[in-house]
């Protein structure tokens, strides 16, 4: 049943509106709920419904995700015809070139479809936190003898312009197909999961090519709608985008706030335990004497002696006497010192926040440089940045990796 | 360290462990949360460069073949770097279980004929130790020695070593289990061999009656031999009863070891597990606790050592506890000095090991008598049940009555 389904996954973003975090590695390859990846998610999910050929596309910083994905392992996508290939882009053959867009990214890669030649494609973006069962829209598709199925979810409306929308008709066919309105009239939104015949997909690509179209949302969907049967699959479930840092911080925080509609431990993610550059394996956290801990999620390999509050902590991190961590995500092997005190913060890898340092008080001014990727109040801390001791770190600060900060930031800084 | 062979001697069944070790053996016994005492003696090999090892194990080693997979987490995985599990064969003339750890070896002298190494490294399985063997395997050439026996200074005297009598690095004397030891120095059950000499002390004691390194062929060769004694003053525990078992773990939380510098590797795969567990959720207190993935503490932990998995309830405390894998603890239950194995559930209003710490084992005297309860995998301990302190519950047992007494075993 599950042999003639091709995933493709999509995993080339470059995830810029999640500023510095994906300045040394690929969107999915950001880590989620402290040991987990985000691609963990939608591969999980994958893997969990029996696709056993799946393609990753990825173009941006492919590196670390790579090595995370390590031939599919960890998803038991390894074996003879069990697999999990990594599509780079290629040179050399007619069209081929870095992907210019989604639909130009598997145009590309059209002789891997060939190779395998599945009757299904599911097309799934490998950037969001949810848990689903592609087999039960897949089975839609083919009790609709759809062309096309495309994976819809309600979202705020506030933010409905950053996503395609659709409306739906009678047994969900999709009627009309809006690319981010600047004003949204509905917000039944796309997921970026599309199950494809293949043929017809081939088909689209090839037209879409010739027409130097490059996109799925923008170029084959809204053409498809018309000549086609394109039918919406309507998702009810946990749905995140998390391409913005407010959106990753509030979609980690779901974690921890009961009544989010995350409910993490009910789903089956597997992830890569293994990481790279360490001897040996973390041992399990340790919780020292006076320490302090609420509502948080705390990994391997951390020491905690200070106090920590609705706070997720990836494994490795040391959190010194007096320090305070509050509404904050650290990621591996980060230390703060003594008497720290952190509100709101994304601190990336190997960061190290000297004593008496205090992160997140004072003004809501914006980021100066970049006023629109955090609006919340947030501060991120690159990978392996140093902040001196006894300094004073605003709101909405931005501290790029390897930095090194001397004296007191403003909120809205950039360093 | 390509011309050493290793051999780990890791099939040891021990009743002093009690149900512990009723179903897997010792050297799988999980430490320090999320490691199995195996972990260390292969960590120390890896370390060491030593490319070729061979474990002998016997006695229910379905948990150590899982664990140790295909080598691979402790790269052992080439073309000449291998793992390879040597359990009991049948041959042509003979199918016998390993009738001693000599034994052990003896049956697999066609693995160690095979090997190119000029050194046989014997270590055993059960310790818990971070050595660096290749200064052991030099000061073992440099002395041109056919065997060289590792002995570590213990404090305390127990029955249970065995002990050497050493003049300038030579071993002029060897017994086992004395009742009055005449040293300090006891074994580590850590030897290196040279390989034709230990394939011809091996032929000549298959025609004995009794095949054990400690018992048997240590005194022999000490006397027709150049044995060699090495000094290791590092830290070396044991888990050879609940006692030093419990010990040994909570060593950790006294910071006699420093298990970060010490770069141990484990199996992480779990593969009964369908999912990867999250990082331990703490919304209670944690004092001085170690605290593996996918643990949640709603209530109280202090001093204590907790495998991934476990969920204490609120109001539920752990004081002076090791708590294997996934085991439930209900609300307002209180277990203090338990050592509860994995999968087990613990009832609300449950109290275990709060009366009797001088009531000694009835069953078990000499092995439980410091206080400890020890709760087999898997057991179901109903809601308002009274477990006194030096008590057993073996896995399966189905507990009917609320008020258990101090020193009970139930089986």
């Amino acid at each position: 049943m599950t042999k003639n389904i091709v995933a493709l996954l999509l995993a080339g973003g470059v995830g810029s509106r999640l500023n510095i975090l994906a300045r040394h590695r690929a969107k999915p390859a950001i880590v989620f709920a402290g040991t987990f990846r985000i691609i963990d998610f939608t591969l999980s999910n994958i893997a969990n419904c029996g696709i056993e050929v799946v393609g990753v596309l990825t173009q941006y910083k492919p590196l670390s995700l790579m090595e995370h994905i390590d031939h599919g392992r960890p998803w038991d996508l390894f074996g003879r015809t069990r697999l999990v290939e990594i599509l780079p882009p290629k040179t050399g053959e007619a069209g081929s070139d870095w992907y210019k867009g989604t639909s130009d990214a598997v145009y590309q890669n059209i002789d891997f479809l060939e190779d395998y030649a599945p009757s299904t494609v599911l097309i799934v973006s490998g950037d969001h936190i949810y848990n689903m069962d592609y087999q039960s829209v897949i089975a839609q598709h083919h009790a609709n003898n759809a062309d096309v199925t495309v994976c819809l979810v309600r979202v705020p409306l506030d933010q409905a312009h950053q996503f395609g929308l659709a409306t739906i008709g009678r047994r969900n066919r999709i009627r009309s197909w809006i690319e981010k309105p600047p004003v949204p009239e509905n917000n039944l939104a796309s997921m970026g999961v599309y199950v494809f015949n293949a043929s017809v997909l081939k088909k689209a690509l090839l037209r879409t090519a010739k027409r130097k179209g490059t996109d799925f949302a923008r170029d084959i969907i809204p053409i498809l709608i018309r000549r086609k049967q394109v039918f919406g699959y309507v998702f009810d479930g946990y749905w995140r985008d998390v391409g913005t840092l407010d959106a990753y911080w509030r979609a980690n925080m779901d974690i921890i706030v009961p009544g989010s509609g995350l409910k993490l431990r009910t789903w089956n993610v597997k992830t890569n335990n293994h990481v790279k550059g360490k001897i040996g394996d973390s041992p399990s956290a340790y919780i020292d004497k006076q320490a302090h801990i609420v509502n948080s999620l705390i990994s391997k390999g951390c020491v905690i002696k200070g106090s920590v509050e609705n706070s997720i902590l990836s494994p490795g991190v040391h959190i010194a006497r007096g320090a305070r961590i509050i509404n904050s995500i650290i990621f591996h092997d980060a230390h703060i010192a003594d008497n720290c005190r952190i509100d709101k913060c994304i601190i990336d890898k190997n960061a190290c926040i000297e004593q008496a340092t205090s992160i997140g008080e004072g003004s809501p001014a914006r980021n100066r440089r970049y006023p629109k990727h955090m609006t919340q109040g947030i501060t991120i801390i690159g990978k392996r940045a140093r902040i001196k001791k006894n300094l004073r770190i605003g709101k909405h600060c931005i501290i790029t990796p390897d930095a090194v900060v001397e004296k007191n930031c403003r909120s809205g800084t950039t360093v | 360290m390509t011309n050493v062979l290793a051999l780990v001697l890791a099939g040891g069944h021990v009743e002093e462990l009690l149900c512990l070790t009723e179903r897997r053996a010792k050297s799988a016994l999980p430490v320090f949360g999320i490691y199995r005492i195996i972990d260390f003696v292969l960590s120390n090999l890896m370390h060491a460069g030593i490319e070729k090892v061979g474990i002998l194990s016997q006695y229910r080693p379905h948990d150590l073949v899982s664990h140790i997979d295909t080598g691979e987490h402790w790269d052992y995985v080439g073309r000449q770097r291998e793992i390879r599990i040597l359990p009991p064969y049948r041959g042509l003339h003979r199918a016998d279980w390993y009738r001693g750890t000599a034994d052990a070896v003896y049956q697999n002298i066609a693995f160690i004929e095979e090997c190119q190494a000029d050194h046989v490294l014997i270590a055993s399985a059960d310790h818990v130790y971070r050595m660096d063997y290749r200064p052991l395997l030099q000061f073992h050439i440099d002395h041109k020695a056919d065997a060289t026996v590792c002995f570590t200074p213990q404090k305390v005297q127990s029955k249970r070593f065995g002990y050497g009598i050493i003049e300038h690095d030579r071993l002029v004397g060897y017994i086992e289990k004395p009742d009055t030891p005449p040293s300090k120095m006891i074994s580590m059950t850590l030897y290196a061999f040279k390989r034709s000499f230990l394939l011809e002390i091996l032929k000549t004691n298959a025609g004995e009656s009794s095949h054990e390194f400690g018992k048997d062929i240590l005194p022999y060769i000490v006397k027709h031999s150049s044995v060699a004694a090495y000094q290791y003053r590092g830290y070396w525990a044991y888990a050879r009863t609940i006692d030093s078992y419990y010990r040994t773990n909570m060593d950790l939380l006294e910071e006699k070891i420093n298990i970060v510098d010490w770069q141990i590797r484990t199996n992480l795969i779990e593969r009964s597990k369908k999912k990867d567990r999250l990082p331990a959720y703490i919304n209670g207190l944690a004092r001085n606790s170690v605290i593996s993935d996918g643990c949640i503490i709603e209530g109280s932990v202090i001093n204590s050592i907790l495998s991934p998995g476990v969920h204490v309830a609120p109001g539920g405390q752990l004081l002076d506890c090791i708590i294997f894998h996934d085991t439930c603890i209900g609300k307002n239950s209180k277990l203090q000095k338990v050592i509860c194995d994995k999968d087990a559930v613990i009832g609300d209003d449950v109290s275990i090991g709060h009366d009797g710490e001088q009531v000694p084992s009835r069953k078990f005297k000499g092995l439980l008598a410091s206080g400890i309860s020890v709760i087999g995998r898997t057991v179901q301990v109903p809601h308002n049940t009274s477990i006194g302190a030096n008590t057993v519950v073996y896995p399966g047992v189905r507990i009917s009555d609320p008020m258990i007494k101090a020193g009970e075993t139930l089986r």
